[in-house]
């Protein structure tokens, strides 16, 4: 595919991709109206979420047709990402209601396809096998810990609620989840999630001082701080029972440091 | 429908007028025996007793039903005119389908009635005073009765006290399967709450009380262990639901306690329901990680949220009853034909059939000429006419004067008649027992 850089760029998005926006902003407003009372629509609303990652997963795939690998960039694994969070989204709400959980991560893995497609593609960088390993592994270590933290947002919503008595709050419109469910659930995924991520940061480190460029850049003492974060959590959760409130917030503090190290990625892209 | 309930009649009526459930088969039994009463069902609860009924065709029960009440139980009918109340027709389906769906209940949406309607008709159906249209209307209305709950918020939320303990727990841990619950103090209401959990699956219940044999006796009744109250801070370790209820003038259950006792769960969630007044458990207990609070306010307040989302729900549930009483009638009227059509078909078909096997009999003894068989194909018809419109002359020319001018224009209407002025003796087929042996419009149930 290298001998093809012009035609790397010039992929546009396949009717698939358009589809998958349509059925990803159907299926976040359906959760909404689940959300404000009408359940009968929640199986409607699961099925919309399948049909979207369909639509996403064919838009990976013609992708694929066009010589466009889903981790060749920071541009194509958000798009990737989105797909991770929506697919562990789905395979989560078969066994919990997640409606509350679904009206944020729906919109949000809408944003992550829009943005991975159609923001100017920067230059095309030539990834060796191990650079593409590292995008690979660190979308996937990301994708979980998304999911989790969706997990852990709502379990810190309906934890606030349930203190204060607040029962008519949106989180229990829907009967969420139940708080150990919650607590479980998001542990689950970060035990998952973990070794992935090290791996992946391993590789890109490894990747890094092949390329030969400077570690002074803020994305590598970020990543360091997501990773530390779910460290802690895994240890004291195993060795003191942490868990609940405390858990969640460090949940929640280790994936804003991902996300910043995504966000830092995009622009600095973007300026080149 | 005739009866009294919660919303006419205070409960000192209300008990003077219940059946027990053994008086149950005789009471029916006797009202159908003795009233124009074809069909019926006695429901007897603590805030209802209403009897179902359909009505012998051409007869009004209800004023009949009301004095029947009454009189069972010895009181003069005029004594509770004012309480009981009677629905016939469409009102007294839709009064049906509404009670079965607690529309009608002291505690909207409450579950028992529908239970106590089942067991009602099993009754009916053992004492055979059930029949196809009480049948069909209170198959009807347990469907309702399920569209309603299914459809509708209007059995969401707990209603009680002791149920919304349930909910709490469940918020926090999902199924009740496996948990389980220390009850603190021996009161009737963190009894009926421990029954409420472990009737959801709490396997374990532990009670504990200053005075053992209190605490004895209160685990015999539900099925639980009695532990003793020195043990309580390693009681409240191993439990997932507390009930307390004690006495005590000051709080038992304070933050220095539960700050050791969640280190020692490894902060497992734990859900503490206080329904002692003075407050067994200090307040600020509710701000520590994992563990969740609620006194007997906070629980009454989700009671009172929980009522007026039912409330809500119930203005859809009319809706959904509404629709389905207009099915019902509807069906009603179409049953009232259909016998009558089937009756009367079979019985031509009948009457052709018999006459025309004899004539093939006949026919078929011995040679006959043409003209001999002409003849008796021509008396054949004759015959079947004849039969056939014998009855229904009869039933014309017998009718009594005010009844004869009815039926006659009856027949016009069926058969598109024109008779002509002071013709009308020799004209035939006055076949009124169309309107008599099928009991054309049968009477909706009072």
């Amino acid at each position: 595919m290298t001998d093809h850089p012009e035609r790397l760029l010039s992929v546009a998005p396949s009717p698939a991709f358009w589809a998958a926006i349509v059925l990803y902003t159907a299926a976040s407003a359906m959760l909404l109206v689940v959300l404000a009372g009408q359940t009968r629509f929640r199986a409607a609303a699961v099925w919309l979420v399948a049909l979207a990652l369909i639509a996403h997963g064919t838009d990976i795939g013609w992708r694929g047709t066009q010589h466009v690998h889903p981790a060749q960039s920071v541009r194509e694994a958000i798009g990737f990402l989105s797909f991770i969070i929506t697919a562990g989204y789905l395979l989560a709400s078969t066994r919990y209601r997640l409606t509350l959980a679904g009206v944020v991560v729906m919109p949000v893995s809408l944003i992550l396809l829009v943005l991975a497609r159609l923001t100017p593609e920067g230059e095309a960088t030539d990834l060796s096998s191990l650079g593409r390993i590292h995008i690979s592994l660190a979308t996937l270590g990301v994708g979980v810990f998304a999911l989790a933290s969706a997990l852990s947002a709502i379990y810190l919503i309906e934890d606030r609620a349930l203190k204060r008595k607040k029962f008519d709050t949106a989180a229990f419109k829907d009967k969420g989840a139940p708080l150990d469910a919650l607590d479980k659930l998001s542990h689950r995924l970060i035990w998952a999630g973990f070794p992935i991520f090290t791996v992946a940061l391993v590789l890109g480190a490894i990747w890094v001082s092949k390329l030969g460029e400077s570690l002074d850049r803020l994305e590598y003492p970020l990543a360091g701080v997501t990773w530390i974060s779910y460290a802690i959590l895994l240890v004291m959760r195993q060795v003191y029972g942490w868990r609940g409130r405390k858990a969640a917030r460090l949940t929640l503090v280790g994936f804003a440091a991902a996300l910043g190290v995504l966000a830092l990625y995009l622009i600095r892209r973007m300026v080149a | 429908m005739v009866g009294i309930s919660w919303r006419t009649a205070p409960v000192a009526v209300r008990e003077k007028l219940a059946f027990r459930e053994e008086e149950l088969t005789s009471t029916l039994k006797r009202l159908t025996a003795q009233l124009p009463v074809a069909e019926a069902l006695l429901v007897s609860t603590c805030n209802r007793v209403e009897v179902y009924g359909v009505a012998k065709p051409g007869h009004q029960a209800a004023g009949a039903v009301r004095s029947f009440l009454a009189e069972q139980r010895g009181l003069r009918p005029a004594d509770v005119a004012d309480v009981i109340y009677d629905h016939t027709g469409g009102a007294a389906v839709r009064h049906v389908f509404k009670v079965a769906s607690a529309l009608d209940s002291l505690v909207l949406g409450e579950a028992q009635i529908l239970g106590q309607l089942k067991d009602a008709y099993g009754v009916a159906g053992g004492a055979g005073t059930s029949g196809p249209v009480l049948g069909r209307c209170l198959e009807r209305a347990f469907g309702v009765a399920k569209r309603v709950r299914t459809e509708t918020a209007i059995a969401r939320g707990s209603a009680n006290v002791s149920t919304v303990a349930v909910d709490l727990a469940a918020r926090v841990f999902g199924s009740l399967a496996g948990k389980s619950v220390l009850v603190v103090g021996a009161g009737k209401m963190s009894t009926l709450a421990a029954r409420h959990l472990h009737a959801h699956g709490a396997t374990h219940i532990v009670v504990t009380n200053r005075s053992p044999e209190k605490a004895d006796r209160l685990a015999a009744e539900i099925d639980g262990i009695a532990k003793p109250w020195a043990d309580l801070e390693a009681l409240l370790v191993d439990a997932d639901v507390v009930i307390s209820s004690t006495g005590a003038r000051e709080p038992i259950l304070t933050r220095k306690m539960f700050k050791s006792v969640m280190k020692a769960r490894k902060w497992r969630s734990i859900v503490l329901i206080d329904i002692a007044v003075p407050r067994d458990v200090e307040s600020d207990v509710n701000e520590l990680d994992g563990v969740y609070v609620y006194d007997i306010d906070d629980l009454e307040k989700i009671v009172a949220a929980n009522l007026a989302d039912r409330a809500k729900a119930a203005e859809q549930a009319e809706r959904i009853v509404e629709h389905e009483a207009g099915q019902f009638e509807h069906w009603m009227r179409s049953q009232g034909v259909v016998p009558t059509i089937r009756a009367l078909r079979e019985k031509f078909a009948h009457v052709a059939e018999s006459e025309l096997h004899k004539t093939l009999d006949i026919l078929g003894r011995r040679e006959h000429t043409p003209a001999q068989q002409r003849e008796a194909i021509q008396r054949l018809v004759h015959l079947v006419v004849n039969k056939l419109l014998h009855q229904p002359t009869a039933a014309l020319r017998e009718a009594p004067p005010d009844e004869a001018t009815l039926r006659a224009q009856v027949l016009c209407d069926l058969f598109g008649l024109e008779p002509a002025e002071n013709e009308r003796e020799p004209e035939p087929a006055p076949p009124s027992a169309v309107a008599e042996s099928g009991s054309p419009e049968r009477n909706p149930p009072t």
